[in-house]
């Protein structure tokens, strides 16, 4: 009984220990004071160097360490992922606060986490300009520096560009006689269509927690625009609600589905032998990663058309999904070799076969050799490269990257809604509503229309 | 032991009374002081620290009660305030009742059902917490979840549909239920063992049957451990964090990352480095847990002793 009892009440302060974890890690770091504010000291002569990569990453970080056995490297692996998980942002708290631990190189697969990184309190970001060369920045596009830039300094390099192109089956257009559509307006027509002529098949899904860096961002809807020193967040902007107008019967006649492409159900629904994906707006890295190795797509079948325009606009813009960047710690006692890692994994990294990059080099240079690779990859029903091309700068620049994350607010308050049968029109108001909460709370002075 | 020491001292009883308790308190220090610097390190100190950011700024000077008002004002504080609210009504309702419902059913039981039904509750509570939530993020999904039949009885078709806002609440309480009331079922079994048996035979001979003799006899007789655990429980419930947080990542986001207001001072922390007002949340939770023990201690009178 008695034994019993311990072990019960030992479970039940497992979950207050857990929770008050905050608190306990307080007590920890209140020992070493004064951590906030370290000088970028650097010292060349250190011979280590501390690297944080996602699981994508990691084959880079290994290569690294088999080309440099005289340097010690430390690989460490992280989730690295968004949907406003703050691991890196906890982790460089614990590390400013201590005033040690800080890794050299950090890859994230959060486009907009340099943003914070640059700036207090987090402060965490070295600029790049003078530890690698100009003439070897200037080869990525303008539109990757921009996102990589805080108030006119570059913080990053980005590892891929992840521009949003139509992926086409190729193999069922030709069987249902359709033509691949080059405008938003011609899309949506063919949605209807294939609700009435093939119901079950999907010209493309809106459940993902970056949806409406598919359909928003590149319809040139204003929901993240720097105006100086305001933030733009209009929802209900004409770009914003003529999308979710077009979108909405599509939604509703089941060929635009929302639902997340990374779950279970939809590869059972629409993947593998089902192959009913007819078309799907969705970026670079979606090639393989997406339509082979998640949905189980035979070979011989999709292939990527341009983005798609609205009507007759021009420029044609698009949309973006990740596009992860490298970032040098400021604190970093190995400056040169922290460069010379990102160097090597953003402009020589670049395998082929099986183990190539899932997405498309940023650096110039880099991204032409691996294009070659890809045209000739036998998986694609056609030359994919042409549109992936394009497209690489053709992402929308009034878009602009934020301290916080925005996928939260857009899956609590849109997908959520949109499963349970709530237009997107409708959401539109409580979505604008919810980002500018979020962005004030960041910090940011911000100008609803 | 003690009775020669009694025995020494005949004279005074009032002398000796102090000294019995005075020697109480000595044996009862020699059982808590190997807990006592781990109670100072990560219980008091922590509170302490939590006390002195809770009321200065990051550049350490006194701010009073600005922390407080300030994360009041923030846009997520009462939502996340209503959650747990609604979150430790369900769990505490259903912890008091269905434990205390369940125990005094095993205890009416012979033997040996008894002791099977008591190991089948204790099971999922052996599942150490993080882990017993990843068991029901499967279970909650329609996809691959063995209980699916029972999802699509509530129209539940999607993982995003099991966890939809409304909803919410009642899976984390169910969870926590699940988890952690078959050890409280057996806790409160053994505190119906120490009723003694001549107390239900007499009742019985009044002519008292099964249910008059479990709500009238036994329930009040164990009144006290019921207070125990309510205590403990609201504690918990309060402070809740891993569940929501993991179904956060699981669902790539479609739960806030501030449903509970643990979570909001863990993101105040270390997404704003708003470590002052973090504190200030946890001293708000601190006082909310003194205040609901403090209310059972007085109403059940928890710790009056006999004598």
């Amino acid at each position: 009984m008695t034994l019993l009892r311990n072990s019960t009440s030992l479970r039940r302060l497992r979950r207050p220990a857990l929770a008050s974890l905050t608190v306990a890690g307080l007590v920890a770091i209140a020992a070493c004071s004064g951590g906030g504010s370290a000088d970028p000291k650097a010292s060349q002569g250190s011979k280590e160097l501390t690297v944080w990569v996602d699981s994508v990453r990691l084959p880079v970080a290994q290569a690294y360490v088999k080309e440099h056995p005289e340097l010690k490297v430390n690989v460490v692996t992280y989730d690295g992922d968004g949907n406003g998980a703050t691991t890196m942002q906890t982790k460089i708290q614990l590390w400013n606060r201590t005033g040690k631990g800080w890794p050299d190189v950090v890859f994230s697969q959060q486009a907009n986490d340099p943003v914070w990184m640059a700036q207090k309190p987090f402060e965490f970001a070295a600029p790049l300009k003078g530890l690698i060369p100009d003439d070897v920045l200037s080869k990525w596009p303008a539109t990757s520096t921009a996102q990589c830039s805080v108030g006119g300094t570059q913080y990053c390099v980005q590892d891929n560009l992840a521009q949003v192109v139509l992926w086409v089956n190729q193999k069922l257009m030709k069987q249902f006689g359709y033509q691949v559509p080059k405008t938003w307006q011609q899309w949506a027509e063919l949605g209807q269509k294939v609700a009435t002529e093939h119901p079950g098949y999907i010209i493309g899904n809106i459940g993902d927690s970056y949806g409406h860096w598919i359909y928003l961002w590149g319809n040139q809807c204003p929901l993240s625009q720097l105006q100086g020193d305001k933030l733009l967040i209009n929802s209900t902007d004409a770009h914003c609600t003529r999308v979710a107008t077009m979108l909405d019967p599509l939604i509703k006649n089941g060929s635009l589905p929302p639902l997340s492409v990374f779950t279970p159900d939809f590869a059972g629904k629409f993947g593998g032998a089902k192959d009913k994906v007819l078309m799907m707006p969705g970026p670079s890295w979606y090639a393989q990663a997406v339509f082979d190795q998640t949905l189980h797509i035979p070979p011989g079948r999709i292939t990527a058309a341009p983005p798609l325009q609205w009507d007759t606009e021009t420029p044609v813009t698009t949309g973006q999904v990740g596009g992860g960047p490298w970032i040098i710690s400021r604190h970093s006692q190995n400056l040169t070799g922290a460069a010379d890692f990102v160097t090597y994994a953003t402009t020589v990294f670049n395998p082929t076969g099986k183990d190539a990059r899932p997405g498309y080099p940023a650096y110039a240079p880099l991204a032409d050799s691996w294009l070659k690779a890809m045209a000739a990859n036998p998986y694609f029903a056609a030359d994919p490269t042409p549109a992936l091309k394009s497209a690489a700068d053709q992402v929308w620049g009034g878009w602009n990257l934020v301290t916080y994350p925005d996928q939260p607010e857009w899956s609590n308050t849109v997908v959520t809604q949109l499963v349970a049968g709530k237009s997107l029109s409708s959401l539109l108001p409580p979505l604008g509503d919810s980002l500018a909460k979020a962005a004030q709370a960041a910090g940011y002075t911000v100008n609803r229309q | 032991m003690i009775d020669q020491l009694k025995a020494s001292a005949p004279g005074a009883v009032g002398a000796q009374a102090t000294r019995k308790r005075g020697l109480r308190s000595l044996h009862g220090l020699a059982f808590t002081v190997p807990y006592l610097p781990f109670l100072i390190t990560f219980g008091i100190l922590p509170m302490v620290y939590a006390l002195y950011l809770a009321v200065t700024d990051d550049t350490g000077g006194w701010v009073g009660v600005d922390n407080f008002t300030r994360t009041v004002r923030d846009y997520r504080f009462l939502p996340a305030f209503g959650h747990i609210l609604l979150y430790t009504t369900m769990w505490l309702g259903s912890l008091v009742v269905l434990v205390v419902g369940l125990a005094l059913l095993l205890h009416g039981r012979a033997n040996r059902v008894t002791s099977v039904f008591r190991f089948l509750f204790y099971i999922p509570g052996a599942l150490a917490g993080a882990a017993s939530i990843l068991v029901w993020l499967f279970m909650l999904d329609p996809a691959v979840s063995p209980g699916s039949f029972l999802l699509h009885l509530f129209d539940t078709d999607l993982f995003v549909e099991s966890i939809a806002p409304g909803r919410l609440p009642f899976v984390f309480a169910m969870i926590a239920f699940w988890t952690g009331a078959g050890g409280w079922i057996v806790v409160m079994y053994g505190a119906l063992n120490t009723i003694p048996d001549e107390l239900e035979e007499a009742a019985r001979i009044d002519g008292a049957g099964p249910v008059t003799v479990a709500l009238r006899l036994k329930l009040p007789l164990i009144r006290k451990w019921i207070a125990y655990m309510t205590i403990l429980a609201f504690a918990t419930g309060t402070q809740l964090f891993v569940e929501p947080q993991l179904v956060n990542q699981a669902s790539l986001g479609m739960v806030p990352d501030t449903w509970s207001s643990n979570q909001l001072a863990y993101q105040l922390a270390f997404r704003y480095g708003d470590f002052n007002g973090a504190a200030a949340i946890s001293i708000d939770l601190i006082v909310i847990a003194l205040i609901a023990a403090v209310l059972i201690v007085k109403r059940t009178g928890l710790f009056r002793t006999e004598d």
